[in-house]
């Protein structure tokens, strides 16, 4: 199964907040945002799906 | 066509706008999800564009391919790296193409993967070879991601590495590989995936096996799945058609990786892999900073390719293309130019191409605002 991350969505680019996330984890190999939502409180959540290497 | 293209602010009106065209694979686009059906796309866009970088999710149509030269075979973590300006792309006359065998393909499909590699030297003039088997059968498997994307993995990612490593030291310039997948014919997904509502099952773990190799060899690699063939179908989409012709999905394997680009890192890149060694590119290489737009679906745009454009400010075309995701600029707050079809996209791309402002084509037209003195 491929990883799967929960991140809420910092000021800024995006796609340093999902590598530096991913890199906790190994060296990530394919990955891709599968979902995003704001929650009641304007906070955007994001899903993750990703495959790494350990 | 000449790669030598200055940054769209520099370049003069009408000269090619390189632009990278992303379908996202497995994730059930409704053009691009299947057998290389966003390929009449690429081609308008390539013509629209007369640059166009993309990947094999777009191309690969198993026994049909369509060879343009505007259009840049590129592997999806290179294109990745590319939009990250890690690598630039240096077009090539021809690859050597190594190919590459999973040991875990019985006699009968490897003997008909041989024969459709000679049959693209003979028929097609291709440089194919060495051969190489793995040493162990790679054992793919397959998953669906919480999202319903289909993913997988390879349970011998070092017996790829080795067979890989073997090939680029024979010298081969890019590799094709093929792995036994596990056959499946009477699930309810390839029924809905043959009957043109379902997602691609295969195309998750293909990306992985091709993603690995590029990424640790440095060299243009493509995947082909080898599988038994399928009992008729009446039913079947015109989309999944492709697959359906011939015994193997290798021939636009070899098509797509014969002019497929070199990869060449930059000095921005300080990763340590066995990748081409940092150095400059040449005025006639492709870089991000040559890069005019980017075309994916509007609602798959959380891949790393569409961010790296959209931090630089490249001009991102969000085309409606149904798929299983939901990820709109809305949700990732980001800059976008809406294109309800391809056909729209392109039209937008020749805009950006002829220096027209995409704003410019549409109503209402809001009056510029001046602050007050």
């Amino acid at each position: 199964m491929p990883l799967l991350l929960q991140l809420e969505r910092r000021p800024g680019a995006l796609r340093p907040q999902i590598l530096e996330a991913l890199a906790a984890h190994g060296r990530p190999l394919r990955w891709a945002i599968t979902e995003a939502a704001a929650d009641s409180s304007g906070v955007v959540r994001l899903q993750v799906e990703a495959v790494v290497l350990a | 066509m000449s790669a030598l293209l200055p940054s769209p602010g520099a370049a003069a009106v009408g000269s090619p706008l390189p632009t990278l065209l992303v379908v996202p694979t497995g994730i059930g686009c409704s053009i691009g999800g299947y057998a290389g059906d966003a390929l009449p796309a690429a081609r308008l866009l390539a013509a629209a564009s007369g640059c166009l970088i993309t990947h094999p999710n777009v191309m690969n149509g198993a026994s049909l391919y369509w060879s343009d030269p505007r259009i840049h075979y590129v592997e999806g973590s290179s294109l990745d790296r590319f939009a990250a300006g890690e690598l630039a792309l240096r077009p090539v006359r021809r690859q050597r193409i190594g190919l590459l065998l999973d040991a875990g393909l019985d006699p009968e499909l490897r003997q008909r993967h041989l024969q459709v590699a000679d049959g693209c030297r003979a028929t097609l003039g291709l440089e194919i070879g060495p051969v190489v088997t793995t040493d162990e059968p790679l054992q793919v498997s397959l998953s669906l991601g919480a999202s319903g994307a289909s993913w997988g993995e390879l349970g011998r990612p070092e017996a790829l590495l080795r067979a890989g490593r073997q090939l680029k030291a024979a010298g081969a310039t890019a590799i094709a590989v093929v792995v036994r997948f596990p056959d499946d014919p009477d699930s309810d997904a390839l029924a809905a995936y043959r009957q043109g509502s379902g997602v691609d099952a295969l195309a998750g773990a293909e990306a992985v096996i091709s993603h690995l190799l590029s990424l640790e060899l440095g060299l243009p690699c493509a995947h082909a799945p080898a599988l038994s063939p399928l009992p008729i179908d009446p039913r079947l989409d015109p989309r999944a058609a492709g697959e359906e012709l011939g015994y193997t999905f290798l021939a636009c394997v070899l098509v797509g990786l014969s002019r497929a680009p070199d990869l060449i890192r930059r000095p921005m890149d300080g990763a340590v892999d066995g990748g081409t060694p940092a150095i400059g590119a040449r005025p006639t290489d492709l870089v991000v900073d040559n890069l005019g737009a980017i075309v994916a679906p509007a609602t798959a745009l959380g891949g790393a390719a569409v961010l790296a454009c959209a931090e630089r400010g490249i001009p991102v075309i969000a085309v409606d293309n149904p798929c299983m995701l939901a990820v709109s600029a809305a949700a990732l707050d980001l800059e976008v130019i809406p294109a309800a079809s391809y056909g729209e996209a392109a039209g937008l791309l020749l805009a950006l191409r002829e220096g027209i402002s995409p704003a410019a084509l549409r109503r209402p037209l809001a009056a510029l605002q001046a602050p007050a003195p």
